[in-house]
């Protein structure tokens, strides 16, 4: 027998524990036992006895509509959690905005969508709820059982089954009991005692308890202290994640971040975000040391670049291109005509296939001005001229390539022709950003192609195609 | 005493139609049944090969920590998700594992509603295995977000730093709280299953540290008559939350991809379709398991043929239903007369990734009708091949449905053909090390048998 | 422990007996004035009659398939529990061989080239509106096939008179040759009591269950999906399904009550089953919920004119729209709450109320599958006229004449043949069945 028995006033009578080597034995000791008019007792077994809860008076429980009360509630905190978060109705009530965005043309209030998140938020509380019911219906987790002191009673978990009669039953009596468990055929008797002596608290617990509930507090407590107040330091950030960078915002000036938060500082003091380069540096790839091939200028005239090269900077934005110069405006630095080359500068050997890229891009970048066949009829300069006529735009018009004052070498020698690609003239825009400089030549080869042969494409060799229809045939051509 | 006479030896798969065959063999008693099932934990030491399976298992758990690592320093372009794949292995992997995890709540809940009593010897297992595979589940979603410190995104909290909702509109959220939820009662319903059992070990175990770890798990159970009544009803509650909830949840899975108007995405009978693979991908994973299990850790008494043999019949009878399905696919794509649709089936089964499909199709369909053969589904090492088959054959699966609708995009400028990347490939091996790992561990710490519900079905002879 | 009933019929009546010779003439006489009602006031047996009919034939092979499956997939799963419920969803589904017969009207009409209940018999079915397929339909019937719009040569592949007619005989012969080996030989082991034909039953029902799966998987697509034939869902057979099994469980339980009320086999069926067969209704509610709502939040979802219009009509419409708030909340939300407590289940007048409650819902699902098509085809189309096309007298005359037909059918297969397996070996397993 356990230790704990040895003195009553040191321990309390609980209960007998009658134990039982099968089920059945055991469901018929309780039946008896039943009969025999206990109330309080309970039966121990290693798994749940078939026919044990009519035996032994055990009512059904009532986990079940616990269950079904929480189930319903989550019914309506799933929908009403959903109502809450996507709607801007309620703006006013909650911290923050709603999510009233239209999603997949859905409702913002899509009862279909909202079906799944309702259902799992039903079935994670029902399980929680059924969970904890049982666990608390059951008065467990108790750790201080005086049957788990009865070493015979280890094996309740394995393979024996004991009924106990409980003390606090008005039936209970020691030796009675005891008689009457033998008679209904428990193979061993043993009581059940509380061990009174240890029955205190043990003084440091209560001590250690609120020691320790005011270290808990103590969190809350400075955070609580901090209610209200203003502070000028950011918020602390565990993981930056990119919060903040030594980078300008468009309409922000540059912030230095180097010295972290504390003192906010400029990037530079002269507000720009970036230092300007050093004079005379050069971007990769922007050696553009041959003045024929990239600016269409004779070598004897290349001192003049650095003047030219931004002359259109400050030009409008206007894309739409006129016209490869008319009357120069007013205000333009007389043109030097001996200053273009006449030839095509070396590297730029004129092929067939050259023509052929040049026809291409002619055809995406100038037809839509100059028309396929360079006559001026492009789509967007028809379009333009109508609306100019109905006083809906203003416009110049795009030039016919074939224009007596525009064709020729002695107008617009190829280098010119070049640097009108580049640089745009009249109200027409520059394209050294579009086209890079070889395709520029192959455009220039193109047009003085087109110029040679007249008003046709010069690869559209189907008859005719000299009239309004060698758009059509270019296009064609292009197509295919 | 309880006893089972069984005249076949640990033969128990011959068909007697006036009585049920014993699912717990060789004569064992009540006792008999704890010291089967606590045999291996009970034995001082593990024996080498536990110790060497650990070992390799924790060795790709290492490297799977190396590859999150990379991952996350690195940001998700080292898989190989790219236009037009965007949902490249991180999904498939994920649907497979979650897939996976859906025959231990099929064993526990539907089983059980089922009043099937073969499930006892072999749910808590398979429970275990629902929730280590969930864990592996998670992962994938979880890292596939890029900045998982603020993963807490996905939940509608309040955080002053979004300032906004997550989207319910959204099946992506419908998956965050199906896996959540998943997790959460599939844990429950896992632990709530062993406290008895964690009883028993409390009551035998000599170590203090065991006693007291085991005392506190079990919360100080007693086996009393009035908390098994409770106990009872609140796991059959739990089983009819369950079943509802694991069809929900590999249905939301699915609705991740059918609710899009991506051709061989969007059709209506995925919800049924991806819980019939799921199931069936599970149980194979459950016998490729306790196959091995049940011979290292000598439970040939409790997990006996006839468990083993039941699983493959339900593997064969969900891989028909999987195959029924592609065939629906198949037949409805050409019948809806849609152009788009038939072309992304036509493509599947002979377009670039035909391999895939016609692996998934011989895996899935074909291999598994040797359970048709009684000796093939008896025979342990052979069922294991077909099983590893299985999944083999389910991982393309959702590698088909995930991968050949992506790259072929509607516009056909944007077709694309997948390359997985090294971390890709690393991360789907070494996800079997977290799982491995998890379930080694388990088998050697936690009951691996439900002992008080092997004991609540063993027939009682002679006392009646 | 508790008492151990030994494994024995103790019933003292387990036929039908006389009582089908009061029935039958009753309930032909019913079904014949019911049908002559409905043609009446259906004017003539024209779209009206043939989509009533087609619907209430719908909802009555639905019956026999659900148990039809209850017997294969009991013998598939070795069921002990449900031995004394077998032979009632055996004879259920034995009236498939009949129901054979009934189909000819549906197949007559096909065959004879009348598109007034399957618009694909005629051609011109993908020309739009109801009002201008009058117009266009002779012109484009007049076409030959590879000449005809693209969806129609396309689906005329699967959607001809010859084929459908094939596909049914098909499905029949698949149905009839189970449903009769399953009764036949459980007849026969009620006279030898060989433990080796429930072997050979079992044995039978895994191949059957493949086979029955496919055709139940076209033959829900022949007989209600295709009414529009524009429309598709790869869920639509596990729908039907659902709605199958649900009802099929009902009508075993309603059955069972019934031949108990009148005196017949009184100790075989006992609460338990009752409690359990309610359980298994509760899943399949539960799992018709599931299917009906994926299907649906699917389309509704992914947004596609080819599949939506399908919803539209049943759910923007006056009418269509309360019926199926009618069915969400009729035929999912009430019973759900209503079946779920344990006590109601063992409670045999709530069973009954309950089992004929959920025939009434599975009846109203296949009229709100079928019969919004003849109101957009033949009733003049649903934006316009609308709801004002139900004709109640007919469509329920209609009902009353197939349902007594229906029992009328029951009562000749039931003859004196055993309403309970006599000498199942598992026939002890079922008596002391207990739920716990």
């Amino acid at each position: 027998m356990a230790e704990n028995t040895n003195k009553d006033a040191d321990s309390k009578l609980i209960g007998l524990l009658g134990q039982f080597d099968d089920p059945e034995s055991l469901v018929a000791a309780c039946s008896q036992a039943r009969e025999a008019g206990y109330k309080k007792m309970d039966a121990y077994s290693p798994f749940p006895v078939h026919g044990i809860d009519p035996a032994i008076g055990i009512k059904r429980t009532v986990l079940p509509l616990i269950v079904l009360g929480a189930a319903l509630s989550a019914v309506v905190v799933g929908l009403g959690l959903q109502i809450y978060t996507n709607s801007s109705a309620l703006d006013a009530l909650a911290p923050f905005p709603g999510y009233p965005f239209k999603i997949s043309g859905k409702p913002i209030f899509s009862i279909p969508a909202n079906i799944p998140v309702t259902f799992e938020i039903i079935v994670l509380t029902s399980a929680i709820t059924t969970f904890l019911g049982m666990w608390i219906l059951n008065r467990l987790p108790m750790f201080a059982n005086p049957l788990h002191r009865i070493s015979r009673f280890k094996r309740v978990t394995n393979d024996k089954f004991f009924l106990c009669l409980e003390a606090k039953d008005e039936k209970f009596n020691r030796s009675a009991s005891e008689d009457q468990l033998n008679k209904w055929g428990a193979v061993a008797i043993e009581e059940v005692r509380q061990d009174l002596t240890d029955n205190d608290l043990p003084k440091w617990i209560p001590t250690a308890a609120i020691l320790g509930a005011i270290c808990l507090l103590l969190p809350p407590a400075a955070i609580f202290s901090q209610w209200g107040q203003t502070n000028r330091h950011p918020r602390l950030h565990v993981v930056p994640d990119m919060d903040w960078q030594h980078k300008s915002k468009t309409q922000t000036m540059a912030v230095n971040l180097a010295n972290g938060m504390d003192e906010v500082e400029l990037m530079y003091a002269d507000l720009r975000s970036a230092r300007r380069p050093v004079d005379g540096a050069i971007a990769f790839g922007s050696l553009d040391t041959d003045s024929e091939l990239n600016y269409g200028i004779k070598q004897d005239f290349a001192h003049t670049i650095s003047s030219r090269k931004n002359m259109r900077a400050s030009l409008s934005e206007d894309q739409e291109k006129p016209e490869v110069d008319a009357a120069a405006p007013a205000g333009e630095p007389t043109e030097n005509m001996e200053q273009w080359v006449t030839t095509f500068p070396e590297g730029v050997e004129v092929t067939e296939d050259l023509l052929t890229r040049g026809q291409q891009r002619f055809n995406i970048y100038c037809a839509a001005c100059h028309g396929y066949a360079g006559q001026g009829d492009g789509l967007v300069n028809q379009k333009a001229l109508a609306l100019a006529a109905n006083g809906d735009a203003t416009w110049t018009a795009a030039r016919s390539l074939h224009d007596a004052d525009v064709k020729g070498d002695a107008k617009n020698p190829v280098g010119r022709i070049y640097d009108t690609i580049t640089n745009g003239r009249g109200n027409m825009g520059p394209y050294r950003a579009q086209i890079p400089v070889d395709d520029r030549w192959a455009i220039v080869a193109y047009v003085r192609a087109l110029q040679e042969t007249g008003l046709k494409s010069p690869s559209a060799n189907t008859a005719g195609a000299g009239e309004a229809v060698a758009d059509e045939a270019a296009g064609e051509e292009k197509a295919e | 005493m309880a006893t089972t006479v069984d005249p076949h030896g640990l033969d128990n798969t011959y068909d007697d139609a006036s009585k049920r065959t014993p699912l717990v063999l060789g004569g064992l008693d009540y006792q008999g049944v704890t010291e089967t099932a606590c045999g291996f934990w009970e034995a001082e030491k593990a024996p080498k090969i536990w110790w060497i399976l650990l070992l390799m298992a924790m060795s790709l758990l290492g490297i799977l920590g190396g590859l999150v690592n990379h991952l996350l320093m690195s940001g998700v372009g080292v898989w190989g998700n790219n236009n037009p794949a965007y949902w490249g292995w991180p999904i498939v992997n994920f649907v497979f594992w979650v897939g996976i995890g859906h025959a231990g709540t099929l064993i526990s809940a539907i089983l059980f509603l089922f009043r099937q009593n073969w499930r006892t010897s072999i749910n808590r297992a398979a429970e275990a295995m629902t929730i280590f595979a969930v864990v592996c589940a998670g992962m994938f979603p979880g890292i596939h977000i890029g900045r998982v410190w603020v993963f807490y995104w996905l939940f509608p909290i309040p955080t002053e730093h979004l300032a906004m909702w997550p989207n319910f509109r959204s099946p992506l959220l419908w998956d965050v709280f199906a896996v959540s939820t998943y997790a959460t009662v599939s844990l429950l319903f896992w632990y709530m299953g062993m406290v008895p059992d964690i009883a028993t070990f409390r009551d035998r175990t000599k170590s203090r540290v065991g006693k007291f770890i085991y005392g506190l798990l079990s919360l100080g159970w007693t086996g009393s008559a009035r908390n098994w009544h409770r106990y009872e009803i609140a796991y059959t509650l739990l089983a009819a939350l369950a079943t509802p909830l694991v069809l929900s949840v590999h249905t939301i899975v699915s609705f991740d991809f059918a609710v899009s108007q991506l051709p061989g995405w969007h059709t209506t009978i995925f919800p049924p379709y991806f819980v019939a693979g799921a199931i069936f991908s599970g149980f194979a994973m459950v016998v490729t398991l306790l196959v091995p299990a049940r011979a290292l850790f000598g439970l040939e008494k409790l997990i006996t043929m006839r468990h083993l043999e039941n699983m493959n019949k339900i593997i064969m009878a969900t891989g028909l239903m999987v195959g029924t399905a592609y065939g629906i696919e198949f037949f409805i794509a050409w019948y809806s007369g849609v152009q788009v649709e038939s072309y992304a089936f036509w493509n599947r089964a002979f377009g670039n990734y035909s391999w895939a499909y016609w692996i998934m199709i011989s895996c899935n369909v074909v291999i598994p009708q040797l359970f048709w053969f009684k000796w093939c589904r008896t025979t342990t090492w052979f069922m294991v091949i077909v099983c590893i088959f299985v999944n083999i054959g389910m991982w393309f699966e959702r590698f088909v449905i995930t991968i050949t609708s992506l790259c072929r995009d509607f516009l056909p400028s944007s077709w694309a053909y997948f390359t997985p990347t090294w971390v890709d490939i690393g991360m789907l091996v070494c996800s079997f090390g977290l799982f491995s790992t998890l379930f080694l561990l388990f088998c050697r710490f936690l009951p691996v048998i439900a002992m008080a519900e092997v004991k609540g079905i063993m027939p009682r002879d002679g006392h009646h | 422990m508790h008492e151990t009933r030994p494994a024995k019929i103790t019933s003292p009546v387990v036929s039908l007996g006389n009582g089908y010779v009061r029935t039958i003439p009753v309930a032909a006489i019913v079904a014949a004035v019911g049908i002559v009602v409905a043609i009446l006031f259906s004017r003539g047996p024209g779209a009206r009659f043939m989509h009533a009919y087609l619907m209430n034939y719908a909802f009555l092979l639905s019956i026999c398939l659900g148990c039809l499956f209850f017997v294969t997939i009991m013998h598939l799963t070795r069921a002990g529990w449900s031995v004394t419920l077998r032979r009632i969803a055996e004879l259920y589904a034995m009236c498939v061989i009949p129901m054979g017969l009934l189909f000819l009207p549906i197949l007559v009409t096909v065959l004879s080239g009348s598109d007034i209940l399957y618009p694909w018999v005629d051609g011109g079915w993908s020309m739009g509106d109801s009002a201008s397929v009058a117009q266009t339909a002779s012109f484009v019937n007049s076409l030959p096939i590879d000449e005809r719009p693209p969806f129609e040569q396309l689906k005329h592949g699967y959607l001809n008179p010859g084929f459908f007619a094939v596909r049914w005989v098909a499905y029949f012969l698949i149905w009839g040759g189970m449903a009769s080996f399953f009764l036949f030989t459980s007849l026969k082991q009620d006279k030898t009591g060989e433990g080796k034909l429930t072997h050979r039953m079992q044995a039978f029902a895994a191949p059957a269950m493949i086979v029955f799966a496919a055709s139940l998987v076209f033959s829900s697509f022949d007989l209600e999906m295709s009414l529009e034939p524009f429309w598709f869902s790869t869920m639509y057979p596990v729908y039907f399904f659902a709605g199958a099994v649900l009802s099929a469980w009902a009508t075993i339980t309603l059955t069972a009550l019934w031949f108990q009320r009148t005196g017949r086999v009184t100790d075989e069926i006992t609460t338990e089953h009752y409690h359990d067969m309610g359980k298994m209704m509760f899943g399949f509610i539960v799992f018709w919920g599931y299917i009906a709502f994926s299907q649906f939040l699917l389309i509704w979802y992914a947004n596609i004119p080819e599949e939506t219009f399908w919803y539209n009509w049943r759910i923007n419409y006056p009418g269509w729209k309360t019926l199926s708030y009618v069915l969400l909340i009729g035929h999912l939300f009430i019973p759900f709450l209503a079946m779920m407590g344990r006590t109601v289940r063992r409670n045999r007048n709530f069973m009954f109320g309950a089992t004929v409650y959920l025939l009434v819902m599975h009846w109203l699902d296949h009229f709100w599958l079928v019969m919004p098509h003849y109101n957009q085809f033949v009733g003049g189309g649903i934006e316009g006229r609308g709801w004002s096309t139900f004709n109640p007298i007919a469509d329920l005359a209609c009902a009353v004449g197939m349902i007594a037909l229906f029992i009328a059918i029951f009562c000749v297969i039931c003859r004196d043949r055993p309403l309970v397996a006599l000498q199942d070996p598992r026939l002890g397993e079922a008596l002391n069945h207990e739920v716990h």
